[in-house]
């Protein structure tokens, strides 16, 4: 097996290294130094301020000093845009408010329909299955954007003028950044992260749902399903118990393959109710031009990606004896 | 004969499938709107950006609260009144639009003046009481209350008379316009939502058709060949699939806007691109298709590689081969038809998935430019959700949801179909 690995990882190493060559190369196309710098900038400003940001370097030079970084994980870069503060340092700030949506909405989602897809499974082809499949595709015909208005307006503006007081913040106050541990779970997460997390989660319901319900499906089909009913196992049984353990693989391998997709967070989300996490930092970054926060931003989440997706097949090996890395 | 007969076989079956014709119907109708809107000039671009009205009005003619039906009569003649004051007023009256097809009343201007006068008087005693809502609903004593309501009605009647009475055809005209409502600035979300159509089934066709082509070729070739063109191919897609998806929109969104990668194509090509769509590229759709093609290859190209794979090693295949057929041949007539399906599959899958991103590459800035689309509707919709206006946004929804929902249905449909192993 670790032959396997050591061989996959091989294999990705010019995976990789295009992935960032393409996006340093995307950013070039337009030069960041007129955003920077007053309108009438003599030649000599201009000729300094590249010196400064380091682009006048030539661009081998540019991709092994990106490159040195990815390598020895130290984004010790300063930011264009937030004078003083090494890459790291953004990216660490950001993350921790992209996971407080996207960890809990992911654990909800697979929870929620994994139970739904369960029920619908068990009422196969009755009105209850065919009724929960119909209101999934009905939730996938709207748009995301739909949700998160609707939403704001009113489970945050409304509720609130009707309760009086601030159930959910329609916007984030980057006061709030500052709180302890034990005041953000308790106070912080319900009032700014709460409502987010449940647009996302009836978001992205149908999608999954109507994911598990077919896999679930499938696996009724198969002949071990056939062999536990010849032999009394009851109809419980054979769900919860036979069918829902193979599932699990299909399971585990659509939840492992969303990782990646964590860290990045949803930026639609992220810019629509304020919330200072990656996805918003990244959209600030690419307009403004903050090249450091984009490349190292890629290049982490590149390198997350890659890594899922092994340890997916790795995980598809250890759970199922028929798979054979090869 | 074998071919054509599993052909109708599948098209009884699907035929069978009530939802799926009545899907198919759907789809029918947007794009025959579709149509007519790229080929006549049933409503143009300068419609959907032309004001006709004041500024949000609900639709179906749906009555307002006073107080807005007053402001809106003070809009209209603070209008004329203020034409009527121009060094030239008859031109200033031709060149009006912002009713739509209505026209200032073809009268002397004389008489004119004397009607917006008569109009603001009505005005001014209306504006006198200070709660118009709860006065017209008979909750505050004051003097004239009781007859608020007649008053607006008088107020809305002169301001009738200073516009042109309408034919027939200006009626229908109008009602169209009217339909839906006005959004905040005052354009018709008729007009604005069914152009719409356009730029949807334009959008979701071509990336489709791009996507699913360029899927399809990389995904048989990698497959059939394998070697060093299947290890090209899977890099590519590799590539492309680990640069987070919104990256790679934000980054084509900052290459394109602004005309950055117009410059040097034009000086390389000695402007053949700007002669060939006539301006800049950002002005077109071609960054939303590039965009977005460039993510939705993936799928198809993946889905298809594996399948090709598989029927390679197929017996008929195998015997093909030994029979002596070329490559060529054996691609396009023995695999190819077997991965028919898996295209008209993915097409309809993409299809949504282009028409639901549209409204994040409009929200990125990347999308549409010029005129309207569902998305920028919808995000422009958010100041007047606040206010409790939701014409727009639930125009632009109900429009996107049915076209959605079609391609939903469609597509479960087609996996039953054409792919009966796949539950």
């Amino acid at each position: 097996m670790w032959t396997y690995i050591l061989r996959r990882l091989a294999y990705n190493v010019p995976v990789y290294l295009s992935i960032l060559l393409l996006v340093m190369l995307a950013l070039r196309v337009r030069d960041p130094v007129f955003g920077r710098l007053p309108k009438n900038a003599t030649n000599e400003d201009i000729t300094l301020k590249r010196h400064e940001l380091g682009i006048d370097r030539p661009f081998i030079v540019q991709f092994a000093v990106q490159l040195k970084q990815v390598a020895t994980f130290t984004f010790d870069e300063e930011s264009w845009d937030y004078t003083g503060q090494s890459v790291g340092e953004v990216l660490k700030r950001c993350i921790g408010p992209s996971l407080a949506i996207t960890v809990p909405s992911l654990i909800l989602t697979s929870l929620f329909s994994i139970t739904v897809a369960l029920i619908s499974a068990w009422f196969r082809g009755r009105t209850l299955d065919q009724a929960l499949v119909f209101v999934a595709v009905l939730g996938m015909s709207v748009s995301f954007l739909v949700y998160i208005i609707l939403g704001q307006y009113f489970c945050a503006y409304r509720l609130n003028q009707w309760l009086g007081y601030d159930v959910f913040a329609i916007y984030y106050d980057p006061e709030v950044s500052n709180a302890g541990w034990v005041e953000f779970m308790t106070s912080v997460w319900p009032k700014y992260y709460l409502l987010p997390v449940m647009i996302s989660v009836i978001v992205a319901m149908g999608y999954d749902t109507r994911f598990y319900r077919a896999v679930m499906v499938e696996e009724s089909a198969r002949d071990y399903i056939v062999t536990a009913t010849a032999k009394g196992a009851s109809r419980s049984r054979i769900m919860f118990i036979h069918m829902l353990k193979n599932a699990m693989i299909q399971i585990i391998t659509r939840i492992v393959i969303t990782i990646p997709f964590l860290i990045t967070g949803s930026f639609l989300l992220e810019s629509y109710f304020g919330i200072p996490g990656m996805g918003n930092q990244l959209i600030v970054a690419v307009e403004s031009g903050d090249f450091p926060i984009v490349q190292s931003f890629t290049a982490v989440f590149a390198a997350v990606y890659i890594a899922s997706n092994l340890l997916t097949d790795v995980l598809y090996a250890l759970v199922d004896p028929r798979v054979r890395l090869s | 004969m074998t071919k054509a007969s599993s052909d109708s076989r599948a098209l009884r079956k699907f035929l069978r499938h009530k939802p799926a014709v009545v899907a198919s119907l759907v789809i029918a109708v947007y794009a025959v709107i579709a149509i007519l809107l790229l080929c006549t000039n049933m409503i143009t671009l300068d419609d959907t950006l032309q004001r006709v009205g004041p500024e949000t009005i609900p639709g179906f003619g749906t009555l307002q609260k006073p107080e807005k039906r007053h402001e809106d009569a003070e809009w209209l003649i603070d209008r004329i009144d203020t034409l009527s004051g121009r060094s030239d007023p008859q031109a200033a009256f031709d060149s009006f639009q912002d009713l739509g097809v209505r026209r200032i009343a073809k009268l002397p201007l004389e008489e004119l003046q004397a009607r917006v006068e008569s109009a603001w008087q009505t005005y001014d005693q209306l504006a006198e009481l200070e709660d118009l809502t709860a006065a017209a609903n008979g909750a505050l004593n004051v003097p004239g209350g009781a007859t608020v309501l007649a008053d607006l009605e008088k107020l809305e009647g002169s301001v009738e008379g200073l516009l042109e009475p309408m034919t027939a055809k200006e009626k229908s005209t109008r009602w169209l316009e009217l339909l839906f409502g006005t959004d905040r600035q005052g354009r018709s979300i008729f007009y604005r939502s069914i152009y719409s159509i356009r730029v949807a089934v334009l959008v979701g066709l071509i990336t489709g058709l791009l996507s699913v082509t360029i899927g399809t070729i990389a995904g048989l070739l990698s497959g059939y060949f394998g070697g060093w063109v299947d290890h090209l191919i899977t890099w590519l897609y590799s590539t492309f699939a680990s640069i987070p998806n919104i990256v790679l929109l934000i980054l084509l969104a900052f290459m394109f806007d602004g005309g950055h990668i117009d410059e040097p194509l034009n000086r390389w090509t000695n402007g053949l691109l700007r002669r060939l769509i006539g301006g800049r590229l950002d002005e077109t759709l071609i960054p939303v298709y590039i965009a977005f093609t460039a993510t939705f290859w993936i799928g198809p190209c993946r889905v298809i590689r594996g399948e090709t794979m598989k029927i390679r090693e197929l017996e008929y295949v195998q015997a093909a081969t030994v029979m002596g057929f070329g490559r060529t041949r054996i691609l396009l007539r023995h695999i190819l038809p077997n991965i028919t399906y898996l295209m008209l599959i993915n097409f309809s899958l993409l299809f949504i998935g282009a028409i639901k991103s549209e409204v994040i590459l409009s929200f990125l800035g990347l999308g549409v430019k010029k005129g309207p689309s569902w998305g920028i509707m919808i995000s422009q919709s958010k100041i007047e959700v606040v206010n409790g206006f939701f014409w727009q946004i639930g125009t632009a929804t109900a429009l996107m949801f049915f076209l959605v929902l079609a391609f939903n249905v469609l597509s479960d449909a087609l996996q039953d179909v054409l792919d009966p192993k796949h539950v």
